[in-house]
């Protein structure tokens, strides 16, 4: 299965990577040969498989209570700034 | 005493038998870890005041009669994709490099608790994409065995930190092979446990339908102590147990083999396995017929595209998990970009290796609209299939045992050229997670060269009892674990 | 001619304690990043577990608005990158959503019109950015992100912008009275987005549909629509169609325009997969067999049994009804001993006036206060005119109108002895028309309440007061005669 550069930027774009010229075309390649490797999968017969979820089973679901996070002072010591109690990040446009 | 040589039932009884002090044997690995990992690189980060203290801590309770815990006293090194409340943690990856988590996760909270002391965090490939620990964004982890092999990976970190006599106990990952790789690579003893088994909270997800935590120790005792502590259900996390697991693997560990049915895939034993370790498995092979098992070659042939479907699923889910990593909360941040779109491709393109790249990229291509149906979905019909097949093979068996690994550990450097090689290579371990059965490693023997060689017993789910009887039998059978890695300082 | 077809998204925040994955409070004005943990902040190993108030809620919601509710839903991950997801996937539902195929029945201009409900799936809200003016910096308040939303998806049923907006009004009736969200536009906590695409009348297939954002009242999906629907008409009557372009457009209501929106994901490949970290979510029968039987009195029952119970007309019942914070307020009146017909009055005229005619999210006078002011009318303790005084003042102030009133000093006189006296005093004065009163001149009573009036500074009771000066005039009159 042939895949261009083209194909490689634009998966990059998706996941906000970026490749250059030789970085593009190496992925491609490798990426043909990954691909073509998962052309056994078609080896098997998978009729049988039918993908509806399981009809039955039981609902793992929590208390609707509070229970606020104890260490707040330090869920955003790792933040690159804030101002007040904000989360502050260079400005986006939107 | 050589400190490198006990185990957690030893150092257990030593504390009762008041023949040395926890204080005693942390300052003991810690001055190990300070002679001699300079030349392993096993540990990112070490916690030397903090072990010390809770070792003080420890000692009081003990002079005042006090229970210590199941773990009590016991250090632990931890693999650096597990959270630890204020301890740095970077899945050995530039884009965490300064990363503090402030939150522990339920495995580290169970450890503290069950008394565990935790004395460092331990190198892996970035973000546990890997099987040598060479993608790691910081340092190389060399094997104890031989210094210019490879640990494994991606938990060389914690498999070459037991190996190394570093620590009794090291806690790894493992999403298609991570912890049983390097345990057969360093020669130690490595348990996944089934899927659910132990909480993922606080692990750093790579594959969250197939990441398990699980504990590296150096013998099948060990990993009995360890699993009873880390295990059961957390309301954390939606996908763990969710009734009461089997209590106690430890009474009844002697129990033997005998009368017990194991099958070996015949699609195991095909070329491209090392003529070495084949004939180390059939060496305990012999062993576990002598000790009155049943041992009979069957067929699964769904290994080849098992393979497949572990790496697309485990792609795609690495792309959607390794999305939040962007520079915007926490984590590197590139210096230069002009606007937030800029920012995030900056940061990522800069701040994640090679590998990890490009299960990203494999992942959001599987995912993309027009190839979902043709990989996705496919890989996960085939998982459907795998999981019937093996539920089939344990009606017949009540264990599957194969090599661990298809070849011996290998040289830094040698296998980084070509992806597709490094993938094969799991081919031994990624149907487990497929199927979310525990299987354990166990060293088994060693090559010419003094390498270790590791065999892999599956069970069918929640079966580990059954899994630690027949690895302790012949553990207990083999004798290898009381071999030693030796290290001598660097000159 | 042309038909517009309009379809409706609406985003509704479910009334739970704690957010959808984690126990973060949800609670409304808390300052920036207050409830917020290591989950909803999207951090390195933390992984999401479902409210079960969530399942509930958004059941209610679903068995109101004649849904069919799956015996099985399930989550997916939506993925794009935007500063305020944490993740940079939104836990959504894609294709197995938690109910489907309902309806709502409207009316407009004396029509009935059914407008069907595609589907309703559960997803969990994103965080707020705010872009500073004078800074080259954006502040994220994560406050927001876990808040459980559902969202509506309507079928493309509506003609007119006025029927979107009466569908709207019902949908939030509806939504409010199962007790499922605030339903408040101005919090935020119901949003609305709207399709718009035109066809030649006859023609079955649609045309291009727009999507509009960013109106954030009833008046403004109103206006937003119609203009909306103006430009696509323009377009099309002059043949330049081809220039409407499937988009996303931004209302934006200082220009009274719809504008090109920068799209935040140029390839919308969202890359929906089931969430790994998430089971299924099993419905049975009988727990929606449950849902049906527990929701609370709809709109048409309490229709009914107000017109059973208070009397009133089926406009002013129509009124107070299509709002249970309305119909609410006005039983709480009632419990204070005030007639249903006084109650309603007050309610229909001053109140909704208070309400910006309905738009408004809160009753600024508290139920007993304004049941304390139209009793204290009835006894007499104020006039009518104080009354309205008193009642500005309560929207403004937290004061009782017992305090209101003494400060303001507007207490009625309507003791007897003060006013007989103050009466005894102007007729004392006015003999002339106490005269003109015995010659038969009526207008001398009116003449001498308004020195009583003006005497008592308007506070007099004026039918106490008139009682007392008829009396007394009518004694006067006697002794006259005597």
């Amino acid at each position: 299965m042939k895949i261009t550069t083209e194909t490689i930027n634009y998966i990059a774009k998706l996941a906000k990577l970026r490749f250059n010229e030789d970085e593009a075309e190496t992925f491609a390649k490798e990426f043909e040969g990954i691909l073509d490797h998962f052309q056994n999968l078609d080896k098997e017969d998978l009729s049988m498989e039918g993908l509806a979820a399981a009809k039955e089973g039981k609902s793992i679901l929590r208390k609707d209570e509070i229970k606020p996070f104890e260490n707040k002072e330090e869920l955003f010591q790792n933040a690159k700034g804030m101002r007040e109690s904000y989360l502050s990040i260079p400005k986006v446009i939107e | 005493m050589k400190i490198e040589e006990l185990t957690i039932e030893e150092i257990q009884k030593a504390y009762q038998e008041k023949r040395f002090t926890v204080t005693e044997i942390v300052q003991g690995y810690l001055d190990r870890i300070n002679k001699l990992d300079p030349q392993i690189g096993a540990f990112i980060t070490l916690c030397k005041e903090s072990a010390l203290k809770e070792a003080e801590a420890i000692d009081k309770k003990l002079a005042n009669g006090e229970d210590i815990g199941m773990l009590g006293g016991i250090p632990v090194a931890i693999k650096d994709n597990i959270c630890t409340r204020g301890i740095k943690t970077t899945c050995a990856s530039k884009i965490l490099e300064d990363f503090i988590p402030p939150y522990d996760a339920t495995v580290v909270q169970r450890l503290k608790d069950a008394g565990a002391i935790i004395i460092g965090k331990t190198n892996m490939d970035e973000f546990a994409m890997g099987s040598s620990t060479e993608n790691s964004a910081f340092q190389k982890t060399k094997n104890p065995w031989h210094l210019d092999k490879v640990p494994g990976g991606s938990s060389g970190g914690s498999a070459a930190a037991v190996a190394a006599g570093f620590a009794p106990l090291t806690i790894g990952s493992d999403t298609g092979g991570s912890i049983r790789q390097p345990a057969a690579f360093c020669g130690a003893v490595g348990l996944k446990p089934t899927y659910g088994l132990v909480s993922r909270y606080g692990l750093v997800a790579f594959a969250s339908s197939l990441d398990q935590v699980g504990p590296f120790t150096r013998t099948v005792k060990d990993c009995a102590i360890s699993l009873q502590t880390i295990q059961g259900h957390d309301p954390l996390d939606t996908t763990s147990i969710q009734r009461e697991p089997e209590k106690d693997y430890i009474s009844d560990l002697h129990k033997g083999v005998k009368g017990l049915r194991i099958g070996i895939p015949k699609e195991c034993f095909k070329e491209g396995l090392d003529p070495e370790i084949r004939s180390a498995i059939e060496k305990a092979v012999r062993q576990l017929e002598e000790d009155g098992a049943v041992v009979e070659e069957f067929s699964l042939p769904i290994m080849d595209s098992g393979l497949s479907a572990y790496y697309i699923i485990s792609s795609a889910e690495a792309s959607a998990n390794l999305a939040r990593y962007d520079g915007v909360r926490y984590g590197y941040r590139a210096e230069n970009f002009t606007g937030i779109e800029e920012l995030m491709e900056n940061t990522r393109t800069e701040g994640f290796g090679k590998e990890v790249k490009r299960r990203i990229m494999l992942g959001t291509y599987v995912l993309s609209s027009g190839y979902y149906d043709a990989y996705y979905k496919k890989a996960m019909m085939l998982r459907q299939k795998i999981q019937k097949v093996m539920k089939q093979a344990f009606e017949a068996y009540d264990i599957i045992l194969t090599p661990t690994s298809p070849v011996l550990p290998f040289s830094i450097g040698e296998k980084t050229a070509d992806p597709m090689e490094m993938y094969l290579a799991d081919i031994y371990t990624v149907n487990i997670n497929i199927a979310g059965v525990p299987a354990i490693s166990i060293p088994c023997g060693f090559s010419k060269e003094k390498l270790p060689i590791g065999l892999q017993l599956i069970g069918d789910h929640y079966t580990e009892k059954k899994l630690l009887q027949a690895a302790y039998s012949l553990e207990q059978g083999l004798g290898v674990y009381h071999e030693t890695a030796f290290l001598k300082e660097a000159e | 001619m042309f038909e517009t077809i309009i379809g409706l998204e609406i985003h509704v925040e479910l009334k739970t304690k704690s957010k959808i994955f984690c126990g973060c409070s949800t609670g409304f004005g808390a300052p920036p990043n207050e409830n917020t943990c290591p989950i909803c902040t999207g951090l390195p190993g933390t992984l999401p577990v479902l409210n079960e108030e969530v399942v509930n809620l958004a059941m209610r919601a679903g068995s109101a608005l004649n849904c069919q509710i799956n015996h099985v839903n399930k989550f997916d991950r939506k993925n794009y990158f935007y500063p305020d997801l944490p993740k940079a996937y939104q836990i959504s539902q894609f294709d197995l959503p938690i109910c489907e195929k309902g309806f709502v029945d409207i009316k407009l201009d004396d029509r009935e019109k059914r407008v069907g409900i595609t589907r309703i799936h559960l997803e969990e809200d994103a965080g707020k950015l705010i872009h500073l003016e004078d800074a080259p910096v954006t502040l994220i308040d994560y406050n927001r992100t876990g808040i459980p939303l559902i969202e509506i998806v309507t079928e493309p049923d509506m003609r007119s912008a006025e029927e979107a907006v009466t569908f709207l009004k019902e949908l939030r009736a509806m939504l409010e009275y199962v007790e499922v969200s605030d339903c408040k536009m101005e919090q935020g906590s119901m949003r609305c987005d709207a399709n718009i695409s035109i066809r030649p009348l006859g023609q079955q297939a649609l045309n291009t549909k727009v999507e509009i954002k960013n109106m954030n009242s009833f008046k403004e999906i109103l206006k937003a629509i119609q203009k909306e629907e103006k430009r696509q008409r323009e377009l099309y009557t002059f043949g330049e169609a081809y220039k409407i372009k499937q988009e996303t457009r931004k209302w934006d209501s200082a220009k009274g325009k719809t504008v090109p929106m920068r799209s935040k994901e140029d390839a919308h490949d969202y890359r929906y997969f089931p969430e790994p970290d998430l089971l299924p979510v099993f419905i049975q029968e009988e727990d929606i067999v449950k849902v049906k039987e527990s929701l609370p009195e709809l709109p048409t029952q309490k229709k009914t049994r107000f017109a059973e119970t208070y009397g009133l007309s089926e406009k002013e019942i129509d009124i107070l009804t299509g709002r249970k914070m309305l119909a609410d307020y006005f039983e709480a009146v009632i419990a204070e001993g005030v007639p249903p017909k006084e109650a309603s009055n007050w309610i229909l005229v001053e109140i909704l006036r208070l309400l910006k005619d309905e738009e408004g999210d809160e009753i600024p006078i508290k139920a007993v206060h304004l049941g304390d002011l139209i009793k204290m009318i009835e006894a007499g303790k104020i006039s009518r005119t104080a009354g309205k005084e008193v009642f500005e003042a309560l929207a403004i102030t937290h004061k009782s109108p017992t305090e209101i009133v003494e400060e303001k000093g507007l207490a009625q006189i309507s003791g007897t002895d003060e006013l007989e006296s103050a009466v005894k005093e102007i007729l004392d004065y006015n003999q002339q028309a106490i005269d003109d009163f015995k010659n038969g001149k009526s207008q001398a009573v009116g003449f001498l309440m308004g020195q009583i009036m003006k005497a008592t500074k308007g506070k007099a009771n004026p039918k106490t007061a008139k009682e007392i000066l008829e009396k007394m005039l009518v004694n006067l009159y006697v002794k006259s005669n005597m």
